[in-house]
């Protein structure tokens, strides 16, 4: 706990010293990277002291009498720590080349606020008091459209201002959700929450708006179109942060209300098929959407909603699991819907980076006027392709094995409970078929067209290999990724202790370097996989570089037919987009029908304004109006009495006298 | 675990492969009326090919040079753990289905990233066309493969081919038209006509294959036909195990080896017949026929359901 503590002390004052020294522009990046270097790693130890100690809850009274500021860590709230934290210290090496970038538009706030950004994350995922809560998130989200609107041009505020309104609705159900639960039980306490029963009607509307609200930040399929809008306008290790770790926040948000908080509630089968559903469904779009973008950054926010789908895909098969109180199922669904957690955030995370690379070398994100960057920028492609072999799933990297253990779950609860089930097994187990296969072609269009074949501009020509403080978090991530998953059976024992610990389950599945499913008689080992790959590749490579008697030539011209090669010949983004669109039309109509949809439903918002604006002065015209022309009226004819001829004051004045006299006379 | 039959049967499939698709070229001789070249004769161009020169594209990189040998390197790992001549997997932690469907991805992303690399036309539109057969396919194949493992239990290839063996599946008619519907998902990963759009020879000009030469165009042809013949033993060893050997011995072995020669011979023979009674497909309608393979499946799926 104190580790927590320290560390967000520790980014607070760094986020004020930043703020001080905005004058001096370098200053302030070496001192706010440097303050928030020394924090991420303080809360990282104390994330792991979390995963593997004692849980704890701890209180302390605060200035507000009705919500006392409670902390609690126990091994989720630790993995998540870890998490995000890793990518907050990979982002901050990065800034203290990256931030160069932004001299003029403000390092000094950019310290400010990712300092206030890490800090109101650590304790999002920690706070145990509801009110405290709430306050943490409102600040993620503020400092956050801070570092999303830094750019300042109108593209970047566009995104800025999607991104507000979605937090906002996002916070706004999580409020009811626990204005709902305060009701119940009187207090802004979560472990109140956690002893009371709320009925299985109060408990299904907490478990929807609590997943709706906290979707809402993870950006899920339904209310995932300011992702991509917002978080490639940040610059690129905040996006990593953002897309690696502040999404996340909305998947513990979900296993929070739903696991933690309703613990003495019954877990529903629908909420696990709701979650299973929306998994499916974000995975396949994300990703279709996906291959339509040739903004790197763009295309690495639309994978992040296909991957948030996985995670779901995961973790509605265990609630599923534990709604059936089926205990394999349950444990593999967590397990799985964990692990893709941790991967996405370290394979996301160094994505991004990578992009932020090829940006700050060329100036540009559009990956139409790239390609051929590998020769220029190896460590970056490498560290790259590493990356893209991860996020495609292929063996042996770390998103092999928590796709792998995805469909373990699935096919368990296909193969384990009953027909219906098995229904809905069926349709999210093609939804994750699919979304590999296509999440493979784009990356090989990522990858392809930015870092292959030759340059498509000048750019490409003034670029070069970027510093030592952006290469080395992009090559220990990219190590961390395939340690993942090369050592997948060691560290998946943590994960399911992790798992088991929300899910009241446990299951275990690794053992003597093999990862076992016993429910299906199969067995993975990555380890060696990995092994047998790396050597029959090199045996393959020594066997060809025996027979070199013709030589080996590295400068002809691609051939084109006959005809001399030019520019225009190879391929490009489109050409990937172009096929996906004639197979899957679908999916692409599907998203042109709800965007008229929408413009509809603006022009309907317009009106409305229109209609508010007319009536607003209705009040004015109907009842202040009369009043207002009667007393104008009244003093225009009070008007005529002063005529300005001073014969008539006399006369008023004869006239006057005469009623008084009369008047004293009579009564 | 046998780690002596993994090793022969990767020997083995290595050394058939060129005669695998020397016998389909010389079947293809036939059916057009001529004499064809002799069936060994892919033997020798994989001989020509590698006292050639290599010639890389000037802007290429590494990539390029590294796609060879990581799709060889790839198909004999994936040959150590098909059973072939064995009912059970050589290496049971190489067997499992969603590792097998994943490991072929590797080759395949290096095959559309060479064909990027070479700044070749044709190489790239190949490329990407290898990408998207592939997304069409898979979801007929992991659904077929889905129905396969809840009736037999497993999700390991050589457990899948002992239960169906036994004849002890739950739910066999569905069961078997999961298997025609595996069967086309892995026609249309073969890449022979109609569906081979990747490398339409009078479209594409071979597509990626194009830019490889020398030694590297002679490991790339190996390990095309490899696939070829891992993927129909592939089908064979969950659908049709019977003929290979239950135990490790010596004897067994051999008499399996002599079936599954057998069947793939019969298997091709048949292939080569529909292969040059058809012309290629057009592009556009790839989708359509996919997704009634899917429906296929999914018909399986509803068998397996109700638990025919």
């Amino acid at each position: 706990m104190g580790y927590l503590i320290v560390s967000g002390g520790v980014s607070i004052v760094g986020a004020i010293v930043a703020l001080l020294c905005s004058k001096a522009e370098m200053t302030a990046k070496v001192v706010g990277c440097l303050f928030g270097i020394v924090s991420t790693v303080t809360a990282i130890i104390g994330g792991f002291v979390a995963i593997f100690g004692q849980p704890e809850i701890v209180s302390l009274t605060s200035w507000f009498a009705f919500a006392p500021f409670s902390l609690r860590l126990n091994p989720l709230d630790g993995l998540i720590l870890v998490v995000i934290n890793v990518l907050g210290l990979a982002g901050f090496i990065y800034g203290l080349s990256y931030f160069d970038d932004y001299k003029g538009k403000g390092i000094g706030a950019i310290g400010f606020f990712l300092n206030l950004f890490m800090m109101s994350m650590n304790f999002v995922i920690t706070v145990d008091n509801a009110f405290w809560l709430l306050v943490f998130f409102e600040m993620m989200s503020l400092t956050s459209y801070f570092l999303v609107t830094i750019a300042q041009n109108e593209q970047s505020r566009h995104g800025g201002y999607m991104y507000f309104v979605m937090a906002h609705v996002g916070f706004f159900l999580i409020m009811i959700a626990f204005f709902i639960m305060a009701s119940v039980t009187g207090s802004f306490d979560f472990q109140a929450y956690r002893e009371t029963d709320f009925g299985p009607v109060l408990s299904s509307l907490i478990f929807l708006l609590g997943f709706f609200g906290f979707g809402c930040k993870a950006g899920m399929f339904p209310v995932h179109s300011w992702l991509p809008q917002a978080h490639p306008e940040a610059p690129s290790n905040v996006s990593s942060l953002m897309s690696g770790g502040m999404v996340k926040i909305g998947i513990f948000g979900t296993l929070l209300v739903t696991l933690d908080l309703l613990q003495s509630c019954t877990v529903e089968v629908w909420w696990g098929i709701v979650v299973l559903l929306i998994g499916a469904a974000s995975s396949v779009l994300g990703v279709a959407y996906a291959l339509g973008e040739h903004d790197v950054k763009k295309l690495l926010a639309y994978h992040t909603v296909e991957n948030i789908g996985i995670i779901l895909l995961g973790i509605g098969t265990g609630l599923i699991g534990i709604a059936l109180e089926n205990p394999a199922v349950a444990a593999l669904g967590m397990m799985a819907g964990l692990y893709h957690l941790i991967n996405h955030a370290m394979f996301k995370g160094l994505l991004f980076l990578g992009a932020g690379s090829v940006l700050f070398a060329t100036g540009t994100r559009n990956m139409d006027v790239l390609g051929g960057l590998i020769r220029k920028m190896p460590i970056t492609s490498l560290c790259f392709l590493v990356g893209s072999l991860a996020i495609t799933a292929i063996p042996p990297l770390n998103g092999f094995f928590s796709e792998w253990a995805t469909y373990q779950a699935m096919f368990t609860a296909a193969g384990d409970t009953n027909w219906w089930i098995m229904i809905f097994m069926g349709f999210a187990i093609i939804s994750l078929a699919i979304t590999g296969a296509l999440a493979l072609t784009c990356f090989a269009k990522a990858y392809g067209i930015t870092f292959l074949g030759s340059a498509r501009s000048g750019l490409v020509e003034k670029a070069k290999e970027v510093d030592f403080p952006m290469t080395l978090p992009m090559i220990c991530l990219a190590i961390i990724c395939i340690l993942l998953g090369v050592c997948a059976p060691w560290v998946e024992p943590f994960v399911m202790g992790i798992a088991g610990s929300v899910s009241g389950v446990y299951g275990a599945i690794a053992g003597a370097g093999v990862v076992v499913n016993p429910n299906f008689n199969t067995a993975i080992s990555p380890l060696l996989a990995f092994i047998l790959l790396i050597v029959m590749i090199l045996l393959a490579y020594g066997l060809r570089g025996c027979f070199r008697k013709g030589g080996i030539a590295h400068d002809r011209d691609p051939w084109a037919c006959g005809y001399e090669p030019d520019q225009q010949m190879p391929v490009e983004a489109f050409s990937f987009t172009a096929e996906v669109r004639m197979f899957f039309t679908p999916i692409y109509a599907g998203r042109d029908a709800i965007l008229k949809l929408f413009a509809k439903f603006k022009d309907l918002f317009h009106g409305i304004q229109h209609v508010a604006d007319k009536s607003q002065s209705w009040g004015d015209f109907a009842i202040w109006d009369p009043f207002k022309n009667f007393s104008a009226w009244l003093g225009h004819v009070c008007q005529r009495i002063e005529s300005g001829n001073s014969r008539y004051y006399v006369a008023y004045i004869v006239a006057g006298l005469i009623v008084f006299l009369v008047i004293a006379v009579t009564v | 675990m046998d780690i002596a039959v993994a090793i022969v049967q990767t020997i083995i499939v290595i050394l058939i492969a060129p005669f695998i698709s020397g016998f389909s070229r010389k079947l293809r001789a036939k059916y057009h009326t001529r004499t064809g070249p002799p069936i060994w004769q892919d033997y020798i161009d994989i001989y020509k090919c590698l006292i050639r020169e290599d010639v890389q594209t000037k802007d290429s990189s590494f990539i390029h040079r590294l796609m060879p040998p990581l799709y060889f390197g790839s198909m004999i790992v994936l040959c150590l753990g098909v059973p072939i001549m064995t009912r059970f997997c050589p290496i049971p932690v190489l067997g499992d289905i969603i590792f097998i469907i994943y490991l072929l991805a590797l080759p395949r992303f290096f095959y559309t990233l060479s064909g990027l690399d070479s700044d070749n036309a044709y190489a790239g539109v190949g490329g990407i066309r290898e990408m998207l057969i592939s997304t069409l396919a898979e979801p007929a194949m992991i659904l077929a493969l889905l129905v396969a493992a809840i009736g037999t239990g497993s999700m390991n290839i050589g457990a899948m081919g002992e239960v169906i063996a036994g004849l002890g599946a739950h739910s066999p008619i569905g069961v078997i038209v999961a298997a025609i519907a595996f069967a086309l998902a892995c026609y249309v990963e073969l890449g022979k006509l109609p569906y081979d759009v990747s490398e339409a020879e009078q479209e594409l000009d071979e597509g990626p294959v194009q830019e490889y030469s020398g030694p590297s165009l002679a490991m790339l042809k190996v390990s095309l036909s490899m696939k070829q013949i891992l993927i129909v033993s592939w089908w064979l060893a969950i659908f049709f195990p019977w003929g290979s050997a239950l135990t490790g011995e010596f004897i067994p072995v051999v008499i399996g080896l002599f079936w599954w020669l057998v069947k793939i011979i019969v298997i091709f023979f048949a292939i080569s017949i529909f292969e040059n009674a058809v012309a290629r497909v057009r592009y556009r309608n790839v989708g359509a026929q996919t997704w009634t393979m899917v429906g296929i499946a999914a018909i399986a799926f509803v068998l397996c359901i109700i638990g025919i």
